[in-house]
């Protein structure tokens, strides 16, 4: 038990946790971490590459070492970090990547092989056999690595996501950012403070100096009060923001549940900030120094070390008569050894690589000395210090190492901003091309003292916020001394990056390999490429590199920093809609009458259609299919179509505008009629196609096809507003407000007399015509129009009686044999009857392809006209054909492709491909439709439909696309 | 006067309604709809007496409300029963403009909060990426929301009213509710 007295932690309430299924105790306010080494807990987990025993080794998010799988079951979340980790009642943590247990892994075998293992060990090894890849090295590899695993089941825990909107987000509530809130806040400004801890403070809870002579607590605690105060400034705590995007856009998580056994409402808050200035205060991390043996338990960073003594009252040592070493080329080492010293905790020695290093307090100083080994099964019981050349071993638990401070400069380069090198911090500073609107302040920005990281955030703040800077307590001011060593030359291996396993060793191997600009240094060894993102490693490595290339460290420079800081979990990222509702589904008016009928419904774009209508004793979805096909052909069925795009157009120059938009003249529609019209893109291929109905004067509606429907509005608002804004044209969507039903068949017309109150003869009411109407005794359109090929309608009502307007037909047809058909006899009486749909619409047919060619009218201009009449759109002599096999059984599938029957099946002989295909119950077998070479010329010839994939083939006679009633007969009856 | 039953747009013959908290969700199926576009180089019109809002507002009186939808635009909401031809009124009201038939095809969501201003700002901030001021009382906004294009209505401090497309009813029920009841913990 290392508790010593003092800290942040509620000492009055016990909670209860395990780790590796044993029970301990700790307090409200510890993290895992703390609470482990509370109870003298030192080996947490196993390395990625060598199962090598590890503890903890920092006391914030970057930590590389200590990562557990927290929670059970489907909550179970791998790879979280124990010192991040706040403690709860019933908290529950197992180590990863050790079998069969953490103390006893038989991996750890993989250390002995460490030899093989190197740097480019991949790309080395397993490179060939190529055809071992697939079946052996990925699955080997992919059992081997790793470090925690997800429990498998569908995550439990509710998200959510919100946008915030603010004057200035200050990212990180340490000195920095306090003071910074303080000033902008208390000038009105909007502010955001956000910061990853549970509470506010960063390095200040965690030093022991005083502000105005008081503890740092008491002057954060005022500064929080005051900041709570206030309406204008929202402090987000256990906030992380993770990403900096583009104009003034960040990505922040909120961690709202993650301290409790069960969120009580969401887990986690992914929110989008939009901020118009920033200032990034968020600190600096500490480095440390490679030396042989340097990641056994035990090991860990100085300044948290020091952080673990002040802020959670604990120590790493296993018992209270433990010596403490510090190792470390600088002068906030020293200030470990003060701090442990004024806790009564023994300290072996201050080991300071530098010649000219001073005692700053009681304790003994080995100058111009290193830690040159270490030794300890599953943790350290004793260093090697070597001094003038001489090594002696001394018994120790625990080894502070501090290497000096990296600012966290991450978001500041996340626009690809390259850092700016200090020799005089020893230290990337943030790069001058920050992201528009951001500021860096603090130790972020290299001012490392607390009383210039305070004066550096309310300075900053009150440039932007155009004010006086908030009065700052007076804080310590040391100066920053030290001569960096970026590693202790030796033939064992010294890591540098814990968590993926690299070494100096493997930073020489890539040096020697070639590998040495940091792009490749990086992937070649994997540096920096583990959840911790290598903040602990990667200034060091490079500066490693840089003394091996014989290049400063500026020459060499960094890698590039990418979102997110810390890892965010895909639910927060999803936003919190999962499943059926990941994204918005559209119902149609007749939706509950499909549903109360038990159709199986199908995804058309956001739409839910109903697929087909079973009845009893169907057992096959083309039971169904064909009967509701028949049905249609020999008396009436009915259909939604209320998907199909309406957009409403209206103006005196509506009629102009169209022109335009559709290939074919559309001003020319006399008022109560309808025509076919066909859109192009620039490029002259076929766009979209639909009917236009003229309902008066200056007011058309325009209907596309369902996929295409936000496109086309899209489109023809574009031409409105850009192309063409001289037009007195308006538009907007009615797709919604009316209910569109197909009423279709011979006895469609008898159907409609009987609800329709107005003359549906062929003569009042012909083919093509359109009026406004009544229908049972409401305001309604109808339209004589046909996708089937037979004497049909649509009529529309408004969308909220579109499903009694269906019941009614349905009661009032029941002697007419009234059957309700979906969108599969919708397909198989379009293909029966040769229309295009989105199959054939697919970005590669032409107009001409079509058989539409002559539709481009060349008395006007239209999107796309011009291009339509190019010379290699005019040489394609592709052109859409019906298929009908030879066997009338043989099963066509759309995406076959065409060949002659004695060319050999390949690209070059290939003549074209099935677009669409059915079973036609009406001519009782396989039909299909395809674009054809020479298509129109080859009518009544043999053509292969081969699928090579499945080795299928089948003979099909070549014929008109149009398989029912090619002359129209029907539609005009 | 039809005999056909008019559904809500969540699908149902009543409209739906649920209380979470503070808040409470309540589908408002007697609102009519139509839209006003004026035609070029057309004078604005004063339908109903309502001065037609600028951007970002909405304007009402008595039982009609007229939102600003883009240059030019205004979308016009009134209580009338569903069967109501609210078009052709509007049509009469502002002659020489474009007036389109509007009411089926949006779903109306109130809602309302029981303890004043402070969770309608937090569910808006849930729901939509606009800052405070673009939707405080007497403002409106045409904006995103679950990947779907929506009318947002800030009627008073304590009240809100959200339109989406009615074929979506669903979806759009689901993300204000979803959002209202991970909330209930703030009221």
């Amino acid at each position: 038990m290392t508790r010593i007295s003092g800290g942040l932690i509620d000492r009055s309430r016990t909670l209860s946790f395990t780790f590796e299924g044993k029970r301990y105790e700790g307090h409200p306010g510890d993290t895992l971490a703390s609470a482990l080494m509370a109870n003298g807990v030192r080996l947490v987990g196993r390395s990625f590459k060598y199962h090598r025993p590890r503890g903890i080794f920092a006391a914030g998010s970057e930590e590389p070492n200590a990562l557990v799988t927290l929670r059970s079951g489907a909550r179970a979340e791998p790879n979280t970090r124990a010192t991040t980790i706040e403690l709860y009642d019933g908290l529950e943590a197992v180590s990863q990547n050790r079998w069969p247990s953490l103390a006893f892994d038989a991996l750890g075998v993989n250390d002995l092989a460490s030899p093989f293992f190197a740097a480019g060990f991949y790309y080395k090894t397993f490179m060939w056999p190529k055809a071992f890849w697939e079946k052996l090295y990925e699955p080997l590899i992919r059992r081997a690595a790793g470090l925690g695993a997800l429990g498998g089941e569908p995550d439990p825990d509710a998200y959510d996501k919100g946008f915030l909107h603010c004057d200035l987000l200050i990212i990180g509530g340490g000195a920095t950012g306090l003071a910074a809130a303080l000033t902008a806040g208390r000038a009105g400004a909007s502010v955001i403070l956000a910061d990853e801890d549970m509470r506010l403070g960063g390095r200040l809870l965690m030093e022991s100096h005083a502000l105005n002579d008081a503890p740092a607590v008491d002057w954060v605690q005022g500064i929080e009060a005051e900041l709570e105060s206030l309406p204008n400034v929202r402090i987000l705590r256990r906030t992380t923001i993770f990403g900096s995007f583009d104009h003034g856009i960040f990505g922040a998580l909120e961690r709202v549940g993650d301290h409790l056994l069960r969120p009580e409402t969401v887990r986690q808050t992914l929110w989008r900030i939009t901020a118009k200035r920033s200032i990034l205060a968020a600190g600096a991390t500490e480095r440390h120094i490679p030396f042989a043996s340097n990641d056994r338990p035990g090991i860990l960073l100085g300044g948290a070390l020091r952080a673990y003594v002040n802020r959670w009252g604990v120590t790493p040592q296993a018992k209270d008569s433990d010596r403490i070493a510090i190792f470390t080329d600088n002068d906030d080492g020293h200030r470990t050894a003060i701090d442990l010293v004024a806790k009564g905790i023994p300290v072996l020695a201050v080991i300071d690589a530098r010649e000219d290093a001073q005692r700053l307090g009681e304790y003994q100083l080995y100058k111009g000395a290193t830690v040159t080994g270490t030794q300890g099964r599953l943790g350290l019981s004793s260093i090697d210090i070597t001094q003038n050349g001489l090594t002696r071993t001394l018994e120790c638990a625990v080894l502070g190492v501090s290497g000096g401070w990296n600012p966290n400069l991450h978001l500041a380069s996340h626009h690809r901003g390259r850092p700016v090198w200090s020799q005089a911090h020893s230290a990337f500073l943030p790069p001058e091309d920050l992201p528009q609107g951001m500021a860096v302040a603090g130790a972020a920005a290299g001012h490392g003292s607390t009383h210039a990281a305070l004066r550096s955030g309310a300075q900053i703040a009150a440039q932007l916020s155009e004010c006086k800077p908030a009065e700052l307590p007076l804080a310590e001011d040391a100066p920053h001394r030290q001569t960096p060593l970026w590693h202790v030359p030796g033939k064992t291996r010294a890591w540098v990056d814990f968590q993926n396993d690299v070494t100096v060793k493997d930073i020489a191997l890539a040096h020697r390999e070639n590998m040495r600009p940091v792009e490749h240094l990086k992937r070649w060894t994997t540096l920096g490429m583990a959840t911790d993102q290598g903040k602990t490693a990667n200034v060091t490595a490079l500066a490693v590199m840089a003394e091996l290339t014989g290049k400063t460290i500026a020459q060499t420079g960094t890698t590039i920093f990418r979102p997110p800081y810390t890892p965010v979990a895909l639910g927060a990222l999803g936003g919190g809609d999962s499943g059926v509702h990941f994204r918005p589904t559209r119902l149609t008016p007749t939706h509950p009458f499909a549903v109360q009928r038990g159709a199986p419904f199908v995804e058309v774009g956001q739409w839910l259609r109903a697929q087909y209508f079973p009845l009893k004793g169907e057992t096959h979805w083309r039971e169904s299919v064909d009967r509701e096909v028949l049905a249609v052909r020999s008396g009436v069925g009915l259909c939604d179509v209320t998907t199909l795009g309406k957009i409403d157009v209206q103006g005196t120059d509506a009629g102009d505008f169209l022109n335009r938009i559709y290939c074919n003249a559309m001003a020319s529609l006399k008022v109560g009629k309808v025509r076919y019209g066909l859109m192009l893109r620039e490029d002259g291929f076929a766009y979209d196609d639909g009917t236009c109905a003229r309902l008066g004067e200056q007011h058309y509606v325009v209907t596309t096809t369902t996929a295409n429907a936000g496109l086309v509005y899209r489109q023809m608002e574009f031409a409105r507003q850009c192309l063409w804004p001289d037009l007195d044209v308006q538009l907007i969507s009615t797709t919604d407000a009316w209910a569109q039903i197909a009423v279709a068949g011979p006895k469609s017309r008898e159907l409609l007399s009987r609800v329709v109150e107005a003359d549906l003869s062929n003569e009042a009411f012909p083919f093509m015509a359109c009026a406004e109407t009544r229908v049972c005794g409401l305001r309604a359109r109808l339209f004589r129009i046909s996708f089937s090929g037979e004497l049909a309608y649509e009529i529309a009502v408004p969308t909220r009686y579109g499903n009694a307007l269906m019941a009614r037909l349905m009661e009032v047809g029941a002697d007419l044999g009234v059957t309700p058909y979906g969108t599969e006899a919708l397909g198989v009486l379009r293909i029966e009857k040769g229309h295009a749909t989105g199959a054939e619409l697919n970005g590669q047919a032409s107009a001409q392809m079509l058989g539409m060619g002559r539709m481009v009218s060349t008395k006007k201009d239209s999107i796309g006209a011009v291009m339509s009449r190019r010379e290699g759109l005019m040489a394609d002599t592709r052109r859409l054909v019906g298929l009908m096999p030879q066997d009338p059984q043989a099963r066509i599938l759309a995406g076959g492709h065409l060949f002659a029957p004695e060319a050999e099946r390949k690209t070059e002989t290939d003549l074209g491909w099935v677009t669409s295909a059915c079973w036609s119950p009406h001519l009782n077998s396989y039909i299909a439709l395809g674009f054809l070479t020479d298509g129109e010329a080859r009518l009544g010839e043999t053509v292969i439909v081969a699928n090579p994939l499945e080795g299928d083939e089948a003979p099909c006679k070549i014929v008109s696309p149009h398989f029912i009633d090619p002359e129209g007969g029907r539609l005009r009856d | 006067m039809t005999d056909l039953t008019p559904l809500c747009a969540l699908g149902a013959p009543e409209p739906r309604r649920t209380a979470r908290g503070a808040l409470s969700l309540t589908e408002n199926p007697d609102l009519a709809l139509a839209s006003l576009a004026l035609r070029a180089g057309g004078a604005q019109p004063a339908p109903f007496g309502l001065t037609l809002p600028g951007p970002g507002a909405f304007n009402a009186s008595g039982e009609v409300l007229a939102l600003w939808t883009g240059p030019g635009q205004w979308m016009l909401a009134a209580e009338r029963s569903p069967d109501a031809d609210f078009a052709a009124e509007l049509r009469a009201q502002a002659p020489g403009c474009s007036i389109t038939e509007q009411t089926g095809g949006w779903c109306c969501v109130e809602i309302a909060s029981a303890t004043g201003a402070a969770p309608l700002d937090r569910l808006l901030e849930k729901l939509v990426n606009l800052p405070p001021a673009a939707l405080c009382p007497g403002r409106a906004a045409r904006t995103g929301l679950h990947h779907l294009s929506v009318f947002v209505i800030r009627r008073s401090t304590d009240r809100l009213a959200v339109l989406g497309m009615s074929s979506a009813a669903g979806s759009l029920w689901h993300a204000l509710d979803a959002a209202a009841l991970r909330l209930e913990s703030f009221a």
